[in-house]
């Protein structure tokens, strides 16, 4: 085989559908970094993976279970800098700044846990009822329909409430609860593509469905069910706080909600930083999810005239 | 024609996703325990519950049971409230008129804020006034609202002290009658400034809390959607009728936009409804919001259910009304081109 | 005041106009040196293809740019309005021959620099504006009735308050209404009854004034008319609508942009009938913008002839017809139909319109141009006369030329 001619720049010379995918990609990348607010989120969502990574680094590890509180008797209800917590600690002398650490790997989890299975499920679900169509179709859209018609956080809630409180069921909740939009994004970019032209050029030199799903649906329904994945990794953490807040966590564990909600009693005696840290953590969490999510919508969507 | 089919394939749609939800609920309730378990209550004789597991029928099919269950919802009994210590049909009313109150408070707030702010930001694109509501929008989708009241709390109430919790001051309320259930309202029927002001004041904090999330929802829509009209040659048209920009954006730019802007109500609606639950508990407001989230902890099922149900029943109507009014409004729009 | 004071029977004056627009792919030079005059009562059609700034130029009048990607980086609009009778105050006596207006002529502005409240006095009183799509040009949320009031409210409160009988009223929330002036506070004022009162008959005396102005472009039952919403009429009657609108105060000039574009062929020759109608009725000039070389034949009594930006030739419209002196308006003739050229030769002209961002400095139509030689791609030909009242901008048959100036023998294919 011959050597193709060298060139420092693909995009002279190489014309594979491959570097084409990679030109489309660094666009798409320059113009996500071209915007100052995706940026800050891209920042912050680096700054909280390494915390969650690095986090038996950054503090020592409580044993046996690093994911329950420390409790230090001895330095109960502390303000911030003393006695060396650098945020304060809680009613149970646990360290506030531990909390936030491994707080975030616990985010971390329940964020990709629930994301990373409804969007399997979703799509599967959301493809096949489009390409199936038929009653199939309809009763798995109707069932879409129903779990729609039910506010999030209040299905989430009944959910968890009658699994019992625990980090799993809450898991468990949100996922029964999320997966619904996935599958509806699907099943409608099934239904534009199969409408689509080009679909049935390719079923007329006889390309079988799979084919024509594998190759022609799934490239353009990475889109939207990107943008939805990002935001959902920020909303998750938004209502699973929510629900430990209310108490369907379990008490003691490093969980931003939980601390929140044990942090409340001090409030009336001024003690403000059990509360306002760990909710700090999970505002910018959001935060960083949406700007990002945004931004990979507005960096995604041709027609950006607005801005 | 075509709008007169639109709400028909609506309204007949609805029961059917009504029935989808009790399916649901009535699944949910056989997970966690016994199915007629909201119905118990400690005080009751065991004959008593007897006769209720008979006329539930624990040992008849599921279908017969959900059957018996639905049959109960519809003539009323939606079961005993451990939590409240009295059945669920009874306590629901007053609670909800609390949380309504609540509700409505921050939706106002959240209607006026979010128009003006969302068309102050659309006239001046990109410049301090946009950025400015750009910042508000995001923060108000990220923010966790308990930790937002939480918050405003620790400053205006632990701090400043000039904040009180709860719906009301317990002289106060109990000096007038309430026939509608909400405050501000019996107050003025009854005609006590001192009343009013009492309701009202307890109002502000939660009402600005639950409203600041909707806010932003409506200010992000209602900014993109007028400048969307600005773009428009009607708006050139009325600028060339010598109209001052004011009444330009005011009476022509704005009021098109509001029509996509109805569009996110249905949202905002949800949302509100929604937060309640955690304002409630931090505000220690008296709604169904904290009842449900008492009836949580407490193995208060009955009152879950109800919860859920009619939740659920409401959302789906509320985007029903929108969607339809959205689409009467949209016609003047569309027809016309 | 500059030496550059108009004749009597001109009311506008172009003077080197320059419009860009600032855009991602640098600066568009939409509009670019652009000379012309608009006489007294008569129809100069602007005619050009999509792109050419024939818009622009028309929306300069009433300054209706997008200031932010627009720049208006020279030039002058001289505009000189025509004082209203005294006598019947603009409504047409014998003393001002049915005109309405006096003969001397008033104050002479420049429409690019006078302050935003004297041009918001002249936008719909002085010069009007119709749009070319009626139905997006009309708000789909207000009646038509309450769209046209505004013009009314807007430059005629004090005949409205006149008709109402309120002529002497002091009441300022009443003036302020009829004014389209109302501040928050005047909501409640308007709520006492004896203000109620005097609001309605300012109401009533405004539907009469739209009445009557809707009856003048032909509509049946104008009353019936008010309470409708532009999506309920047709085409033609949206139409109506918008030049009664434009007409409402006997405007000097009227700026009508590709008004009969949206519009089927049968009702577009009622639309140009009525605007020819009205305007000789009413002596009022009218600047009529269109893609349509044969339409603005029909109802202009001068054509000027816009390419890349700029007037190509201008002239009287049968100097023009009879002997197109520009390539671009001969291209333009040739490429529509009709009674003189026989069937199947047609012709396009080759070529697409010059991109406008940096504009060379040759002629820009050079590269499409059938006669072009090597001069025409190193000059930019300037306006010159031909006749009297035809002038040209083009090389050919330019016997002042220091070269060999182009003709239109040597065509080639």
């Amino acid at each position: 085989m011959t050597n193709p001619p060298q060139s420092s720049n693909i995009t002279i010379t190489k014309d594979s559908a491959f570097s084409v995918k990679i030109n489309r990609f660094l666009a798409l990348l320059q113009r996500l970094l071209s915007n100052p607010t995706t940026v800050i989120g891209l920042i912050i969502i680096g700054l909280m993976l390494s915390m969650a990574i690095f986090a038996p680094w950054i503090t020592t590890a409580n044993i046996p279970d690093p994911y329950q509180m420390p409790r230090d008797w001895g330095a109960v209800r502390k303000p911030p800098g003393e006695m060396g917590y650098l945020l304060g600690t809680t009613n149970e002398g646990g360290d506030v700044f531990y909390g936030i650490v491994w707080g975030s790997r616990t985010s971390l989890q329940l964020s990709i846990y629930v994301v990373g299975s409804t969007m399997i499920i979703g799509t599967i679900i959301g493809s096949i009822a489009g390409l199936l169509g038929g009653w199939v179709d309809e009763v798995l859209m109707r069932i879409v329909d129903v779990f729609l018609s039910i506010p999030e956080l209040i299905f989430a809630l009944a959910i968890a409430a009658v699994l019992g409180p625990s980090f799993t069921n809450i898991i468990i909740a949100l996922s029964l609860v999320i997966w619904v939009k996935y599958a509806r994004i699907m099943r409608a970019q099934v239904l534009q593509i199969k409408q689509n032209d080009f679909v049935d050029a390719a079923r007329i030199v006889g390309d079988s469905k799979f084919n024509i799903y594998i190759k022609d649906i799934l490239p353009n329904a990475v889109t939207p069910v990107t943008v939805q994945a990002t935001l959902d990794m920020g909303n998750v953490v938004l209502i699973g706080a929510t629900l430990s807040f209310i108490g369907l966590s379990e008490a003691g564990i490093a969980e931003w909600g939980v601390l929140v909600s044990e942090g409340q009693a001090g409030i009336a005696s001024g003690r403000w930083w059990a509360s306002t840290f760990p909710g700090l953590m999970i505002f910018l969490w959001a935060l960083a999810f949406n700007l990002l999510g945004d931004g990979l919508r507005d960096a995604l969507d041709p027609r950006l005239e607005d801005r | 024609m075509q709008l007169r089919d639109y709400i028909i394939r609506r309204l007949m749609v609805l029961p059917i996703l009504i029935l989808g939800v009790s399916i649901v609920v009535f699944t949910l309730t056989r997970v966690g325990g016994s199915p007629i378990g909201i119905y118990l209550s400690h005080e009751m004789t065991p004959e008593e519950v007897l006769k209720i597991e008979e006329r539930f029928g624990l040992d008849k099919p599921v279908l017969v049971q959900y059957i018996q269950w639905l049959k109960g919802i519809v003539s009323g009994d939606f079961g005993w409230s451990g939590v409240a210590s009295a059945p669920v049909a009874e306590v629901f009313p007053i609670k909800l008129a609390a949380t309504l109150e609540l509700a409505t408070a921050a939706g106002l707030v959240a209607l006026f804020l979010g128009i003006t702010l969302g068309t102050f930001a659309g006239a001046r694109r990109n410049r301090f006034p946009d950025h400015l509501t750009r910042i508000v929008a995001v923060s108000g989708a990220s923010l966790p609202q308990f930790w937002f009241g939480i918050l405003l709390l620790i400053i205006f109430w632990a701090q400043l002290g000039i904040a009180p919790i709860g719906r009301s001051d317990a002289t106060i309320f109990a000096s007038i009658s309430h026939p509608t259930g909400l405050y501000t309202i019996d107050a003025i029927l009854a005609g006590s400034i001192r009343a009013l002001w009492d309701a009202i004041w307890h109002l502000i904090l939660p009402a600005l809390t639950l409203g600041y999330g909707a806010t932003a929802i409506i200010a992000r829509m209602m900014r993109s959607a007028l400048v969307e009209e600005l773009q428009q040659d009607y708006v050139d048209a009325a600028r060339a009728k010598g109209l001052a920009e004011k009444l330009v954006i005011k009476r022509h730019a704005r009021r098109n936009a509001l029509v996509p802007t109805i569009t996110v109500i249905g949202l905002t609606f949800g949302f509100l409804l929604q937060g309640t639950i955690t304002i409630e508990i931090i505000y220690r407001w008296p709604g169904i919001g904290r009842w449900m989230a008492d009836s949580v902890l407490r193995g208060d099922q009955a009152t879950l259910m109800t919860y859920v149900l009619f939740t659920s029943v409401l959302f789906l109507l509320v985007n029903l009304i929108v969607d339809v009014i959205y689409a009467n409004l949209d016609r003047r729009v569309t027809l016309g081109k | 005041m500059p030496n550059n004071q108009f004749e009597n029977n001109v009311l506008a004056k172009v003077k080197d106009l320059k419009v860009h627009f600032n855009s991602k792919r640098g600066v568009v030079h939409a509009v670019d040196g652009v000379d012309f005059e608009i006489l007294n009562g008569e129809t100069l059609g602007l005619v050009g293809e999509t792109g050419c700034g024939k818009s622009v130029t028309g929306r300069s009048f009433l300054r209706l740019l997008p200031i932010p990607p627009g720049i208006i980086k020279d030039g002058a609009v001289n505009f000189k309005a025509n004082l209203v009778c005294t006598r019947c105050s603009g409504k047409g006596c014998s003393e001002c021959g049915k005109s309405g207006h006096k003969t001397e002529k008033g104050e002479q502005v420049d429409l690019l620099k006078i302050s935003d409240t004297r041009m918001r006095e002249i936008r719909g009183d002085r010069i009007a504006m119709i749009f070319q799509d009626p139905g997006k040009a009309l708000n789909p949320t207000l009646t038509v009735g309450a769209q046209m009031a505004e013009v009314f409210l807007q430059h005629r409160s004090l005949e409205i308050l006149d008709m109402a009988g309120l002529g002497q009223i002091k009441n300022k929330a009443i003036l302020r209404f009829a004014n389209q002036d109302v501040k928050v506070f005047d909501k409640i004022l308007l709520l006492l009854p004896k203000a109620r009162k005097q609001k309605l008959k300012v109401q009533e005396a405004v539907k009469i004034m739209v009445s009557k102005a809707l009856s003048e472009t032909q509509v049946p039952n104008p009353l019936k008319l008010l309470d409708r919403f532009p999506h309920e009429l047709s085409g033609g009657m949206r139409q109506r609508v918008m030049i009664a609108q434009a007409l409402a105060c006997n405007p000097d000039l009227l700026i009508a942009d590709e008004p009969t574009t949206a519009l089927d062929v049968t009702v577009e020759a009622r639309i140009l009938e009525l605007i020819r109608e009205l305007q000789l009725k009413r002596r009022t000039s009218v600047l009529y913008i269109s893609h349509d070389l044969s339409l603005v034949r029909r109802i202009c009594d001068r054509v000027a002839v816009m390419y890349a930006g700029r007037i190509v030739e201008i002239g009287k419209a049968e100097e023009i017809f009879a002997n197109p002196s520009h390539p671009y308006t001969r291209g333009l003739m040739a490429a529509v139909p009709s009674n003189g050229i026989p069937r199947g030769s047609l012709s396009a002209i080759k070529g697409t319109v010059p991109e406008l961002i940096d504009p060379p400095d040759s002629c820009r139509f050079s590269g499409r141009c059938p006669y072009e030689v090597n001069g025409c791609r190193v000059n930019d030909p300037k306006l010159r006369k031909i006749t009297e009242s035809h002038s040209v901008a083009c090389f050919i048959n330019d016997a002042s030329l220091s070269w060999c100036a182009p003709s239109f023998e040597g065509e080639r294919v």
